[in-house]
C-alpha cells in the first residue's frame, strides 16, 4: 500500500461506535449463554477479522465453552492461491465430534467463505453448528446460509475496523467505519 | 467432510473453462470456483417474448446457475444507467418463471467483489466494452465436483433432441412458458469427463 494509512481521515463515517458494538456483543452474549445452557459449546472463530469480535463475545458468555480458531486462504491471496482453489491456512486444533459449534465470523458479505467453511466443519461431525456474526451485509449475498446470531445489518459499503481490514490494515480501530472511496481508487 | 478429502480433490486435474463472452464472467467463474461452488455457464435459455405466431423473439441466458444452491446469475459490468433493457428482461424473466431464483451482479456488485478480494485493479480491464473480449480457452480450477451438471447436460441433449423431433411451430407452442436449455453451449462448456470436475459433494 503506497498510499499512507491515516486512521483518522481514511474513515467517511463512523457506521457503528464502540459503545454500540459493546451492546449489542452483550446482548449476542446473553443469548447464546440463554440457548447453550447444558450444551457442549465450542466457539470457532475465523482469522483473522473476527478476532475482536471472539474475544469480545466469549467474555460476555457465561457458560463454560472452548474456542478454537481457523484460517483460510481468501481470493486474490498470495501463494496459497496457486491451486486456484480455497484452502485451509489454519486448521482445527481439536475434535468437534459431539460438539455444539458456534462459528463466530466478523462480517457475512456473499457468503461464499461461509459457506465453504459450513461444508468442512459439518464434515467434522459436530452435534450442532450455528452461525454467529457480528455484520451481516444481506445485499451482497450469493449463497443462501441461515444466520443464527446476527449482530447488525449494515448497507452496501466497505467498511473498516473492529477486525476488518482494508489491505491488512485498519484492524485496530475501536468502531466499524466506512473507508472513503478514494482510499481504494488510489494505486495500491 | 474430511480435510484430507479436500486436500485430495485440489490434487485431480483441472477442467477446461469454456470460452466467455466477457472477462469479468471468467473472473467470476474463477472466484466460484475458488471456493468451490459448482457452476454452469449459461446452461439454460428462457424465452421472454413471443410473436403472434408463437415464434420466439426474446430471450434471456443467464450468465451462470449454480446448481447446488438452485439459482441463477446474471453479470453485468455495464454502468447503471445502461442495464435497463437488461432489467426490463430480468423483470419479465421473474413474472414468466417465478420459481426461477436468479440474482443480478451489478457493476457495482462486482466492484465490491473485487474490492473485497484486493483486486480492484482488475476493473479497468474486466469492466463494461473493454471487458467484452472472449479470453483464449485456457485450463483454470475446477468447478468442483459438479458430477451432476453432467446429467443436466445429458437432460439437455434429451430434452433439445425430443424439441428437434417435435420440429416446427408445434414444438415451439409446446416450449412456450418454459425454460429451454440450450444443450449446445452446455456441451460446449462443460468437460465430458465426470472424473475432472474436483471437489466434494455439498454436505
Amino acid at each position: 500500500m503506497s498510499r499512507p494509512v491515516d486512521l483518522v481521515n481514511d474513515i467517511g463515517e463512523v457506521l457503528l461506535t464502540e459503545e454500540q458494538i459493546a451492546a449489542r456483543v452483550a446482548e449476542l452474549g446473553r443469548r447464546i449463554s440463554a440457548d447453550y445452557a447444558e450444551k457442549n459449546l465450542t466457539l470457532v472463530s475465523v482469522l483473522k477479522g473476527s478476532l475482536p469480535f471472539m474475544a469480545d463475545l466469549m467474555r460476555q458468555i457465561t457458560l463454560p465453552l472452548r474456542i478454537d480458531l481457523m484460517e483460510v486462504s481468501s481470493y486474490g491471496g498470495t501463494a496459497t492461491e496457486s491451486s486456484g482453489l480455497v484452502r485451509i491456512i489454519k486448521d482445527l486444533s481439536a475434535s468437534i465430534s459431539g460438539e455444539d459449534v458456534l462459528l463466530v465470523e466478523d462480517i457475512i458479505d456473499t457468503g461464499l467463505t461461509l459457506n465453504y467453511l459450513v461444508r468442512y466443519l459439518r464434515g467434522k461431525n459436530p452435534a450442532s453448528l450455528k452461525i454467529c456474526t457480528l455484520l451481516d451485509k444481506p445485499a451482497r449475498r450469493l449463497v443462501e446460509i441461515p444466520v443464527d446470531y446476527q449482530g447488525f445489518e449494515i448497507p452496501d459499503q466497505f467498511v473498516v475496523g473492529y477486525g476488518l481490514d482494508y489491505s491488512e490494515r485498519y484492524r485496530n480501530l475501536r468502531f466499524v467505519g466506512v473507508l472513503r472511496p478514494e482510499v481504494y481508487s488510489s494505486p495500491a | 467432510m474430511d480435510h484430507r478429502d479436500l486436500e485430495d480433490d485440489q490434487e485431480q486435474p483441472a477442467p477446461v473453462h469454456p470460452a466467455f463472452a466477457h472477462h469479468s464472467e471468467a473472473e467470476l467463474a474463477r472466484i466460484l470456483s475458488y471456493y468451490q461452488v459448482r457452476w454452469l455457464y449459461e446452461p439454460d435459455t428462457f424465452p421472454i417474448g413471443w410473436s403472434l405466431d408463437g415464434d420466439v423473439v426474446e430471450s434471456f441466458s443467464p450468465d451462470f446457475f449454480l446448481p447446488d444452491l438452485d439459482l441463477y446469475v446474471e453479470l453485468t459490468t455495464l454502468k447503471q444507467t445502461l442495464v435497463r433493457k437488461k432489467n426490463r428482461k430480468l423483470r419479465r424473466l421473474r413474472e414468466l418463471y417465478p420459481d426461477v431464483r436468479i440474482k443480478l451482479f451489478y457493476a457495482r456488485d462486482f466492484r465490491m467483489l473485487l474490492l473485497k478480494f484486493g483486486r480492484l485493479g482488475l476493473l479497468d480491464e474486466l469492466s463494461g466494452t473493454l471487458g467484452q473480449a472472449t479470453p483464449p480457452r485456457e485450463p483454470v480450477a475446477a468447478a468442483p465436483g459438479p458430477a451432476d451438471a453432467v446429467e443436466l447436460v445429458a437432460a439437455a441433449v434429451e430434452e433439445t433432441a425430443a424439441a428437434e423431433a417435435d420440429g416446427g411451430r408445434a414444438g415451439r407452442g409446446r416450449r412456450r412458458g418454459r425454460r429451454r436449455r440450450s444443450a449446445a453451449r452446455s456441451v460446449a462448456h462443460l468437460p465430458v469427463d465426470a472424473a475432472s470436475f474436483a471437489g466434494p459433494a455439498p454436505a
